[in-house]
């Protein structure tokens, strides 16, 4: 494309937009809305998905002991399980710990523990670290059947549980947004076929004199482009903001949280939101284009 | 130049606009194409810058098998022609030079020769101190030479004109012919469909006369009417 001729296509484009000033800005509108929407689904998914890998890697089994175990037989168990292929590092934590650190980690919530009073429910345990993620399973299960073992507890379940939910969020998710770019791209290209229809009689003078099918495209297809870029970015916009809120919303109360720290996360799904913006932009121009431009 | 063999037309109603036409047109010829209103004047133009496809028949237009070639080999197929209709269709928010120069500009023409060209064809078209006026301010006869003007930027081997005089008074009809004679006697074909019998007779040019579809006479410094 000839430098005077991209000019020429900008021109076009801008003089449309303002000529449509309301489809426009209803195109962009909805644009950036479904981003939005995708955005948000987008961002819960990749941290849902971040929580899960990292609790899956957290190679730490829970080992709780029976309420009336001897100080001997804990020590014979502790050397049995040290003595188990693929265990790390064996750490006692007893029940006062326990409770210290779960008192720590309920922070402005406290007060659920000193409603027990002097009471501690909590048992003794140990804390387990395993060479290999994948020998987690067959550890936990190795030492839940030792004598004066009450249960092992590892994170599987919970990762488990968390994949079944991104499973299902990424399915909704997916239905959701074909939905949300069917009618982004339902809205621009009607946007579209409003400027092809002020501009027919050009578009005829201009197939008269001998102008390609893609000269007489273009201006149209950036105007889709440039809908969904803009929409694209006030959505991405949106979406920054709403993360740094929900971040600072997450630190402040669960600290030790995994959320994806902002940068460069948002920065990637910045790119991403613009670029589906523009895609859905280009697609909706081009139906509108496929029906109304034959010559 | 334009070479029309079995050329039929018969259109998705039923309608059979054009039927076994034969035509020969050479270069720097004038040719008038006359006959009543749906006797296929217009589908015979039409068909010469590919806005219509013949359903039968070969068709040949400077070189380019009309029929045959590809969609996207269209535009440089017109950019070798220069169209011109009876509505003059000039874009209202452009001006006399913009209207002009968009020919030039779709077709991706150097910059540098659009200011020359476009006010030369001014000149040819007696416009040039008009150039900045809008086509709202024009008097039809003006309007129609500012569509000339557009038509023959590009330097077109062919002009096909419909009906160019069909919405101006006989004066500027006149002031109309004048330009496409100036135009003709620079070498370039041209092909004219028009109801002006008074042109017709006076120019003495060639006249392909269609009626229901068929041609019913192709005659060299003719009439518009029947001659014995």
């Amino acid at each position: 494309m000839k430098l005077r001729t991209g000019e020429y296509f900008i021109q076009e484009v801008f003089r449309s937009l303002r000529r449509n000033n309301w489809m426009s800005f209803a195109s962009i509108g909805t644009v950036a809305v479904s981003l939005f929407v995708l955005g948000v689904f987008l961002i819960l998914v990749l941290n849902m998905n971040r929580m899960a890998s990292t609790l899956e890697s957290q190679v730490q089994i829970s080992v709780y002991l029976e309420e009336d175990l001897s100080r001997q037989q804990r020590i014979d168990l502790q050397s049995n399980i040290e003595k188990m292929q693929g265990i790390d590092t064996v750490k006692f934590v007893d029940k006062d710990e326990a409770k210290a650190r779960l008192s720590e980690r309920l922070g402005d919530q406290k007060y659920l523990l000193e409603a027990l009073g002097d009471k501690n429910p909590l048992p003794d345990a140990f804390e387990l670290t395993v060479a290999q993620p994948d020998m987690v399973e067959t550890a936990a299960k190795a030492i839940e059947r030792m004598d004066g073992v009450e249960s092992a507890k590892y994170g599987q379940d919970v990762v488990e549980h968390l994949f079944d939910i991104t499973r299902l969020m990424r399915i909704f998710g997916l239905v959701l947004m074909l939905l949300l770019a069917g009618a982004t791209i339902f809205i621009i290209s009607n946007t579209i076929r409003l400027t092809v229809f002020a501009r027919r009689k050009e578009i005829a003078i201009m197939k008269y004199v001998g102008a390609t099918d893609w000269f007489i495209r273009w201006p149209f297809l950036m105007e889709g482009i440039v809908l969904g870029c803009i929409g694209g970015i006030l959505s991405a916009i949106a979406l920054r903001s709403f993360y740094a809120a929900m971040a600072a919303k997450i630190y402040s109360t669960l600290a030790f949280f995994p959320l994806m720290p902002q940068y460069p996360f948002m920065n990637y799904v910045t790119v991403a939101i613009i670029l589906s913006g523009m895609v859905i932009g280009a697609i909706g121009s081009a139906f509108s284009l496929k029906r109304f431009l034959e010559v | 130049m334009i070479q029309m063999r079995e050329v039929c037309k018969t259109y998705d109603t039923g309608v059979v606009a054009l039927s076994h036409v034969n035509v020969d047109i050479q270069k720097g010829e004038f040719v008038f194409v006359v006959g009543p209103s749906g006797a296929g004047k217009s589908t015979f133009i039409k068909m010469l810058f590919r806005e219509e496809l013949p359903t039968e028949g070969r068709l040949l237009v400077n070189g380019h098998d009309v029929v045959e070639m590809d969609r996207s080999e269209v535009p440089y197929l017109r950019r070798e022609l220069g169209v011109i209709f009876q509505d003059y269709r000039l874009l209202p928010d452009k001006t006399v030079f913009e209207n002009v120069a968009f020919a030039m500009q779709v077709i991706e023409a150097p910059r540098r020769l659009m200011q020359r060209s476009v006010n030369s064809v001014l000149d040819v078209v007696g416009l040039r101190d008009k150039y900045r006026s809008f086509p709202s301010q024009l008097s039809g006869g003006e309007q129609q030479r500012v569509a000339i003007a557009r038509a023959i930027v590009n330097n077109p081997s062919i002009v096909i004109a419909d009906e160019p005089t069909g919405n101006l008074d006989p004066e500027t009809s006149w002031d109309i012919m004048d330009i496409f004679k100036r135009i003709n006697r620079a070498g370039t074909t041209i092909v004219m469909a028009t109801h002006d019998r008074n042109i017709v007779d006076t120019m003495k040019k060639r006249v392909i006369a269609i009626e229901d579809g068929r041609i019913v006479r192709d005659q060299q410094r003719g009439g518009y009417g029947y001659e014995a």
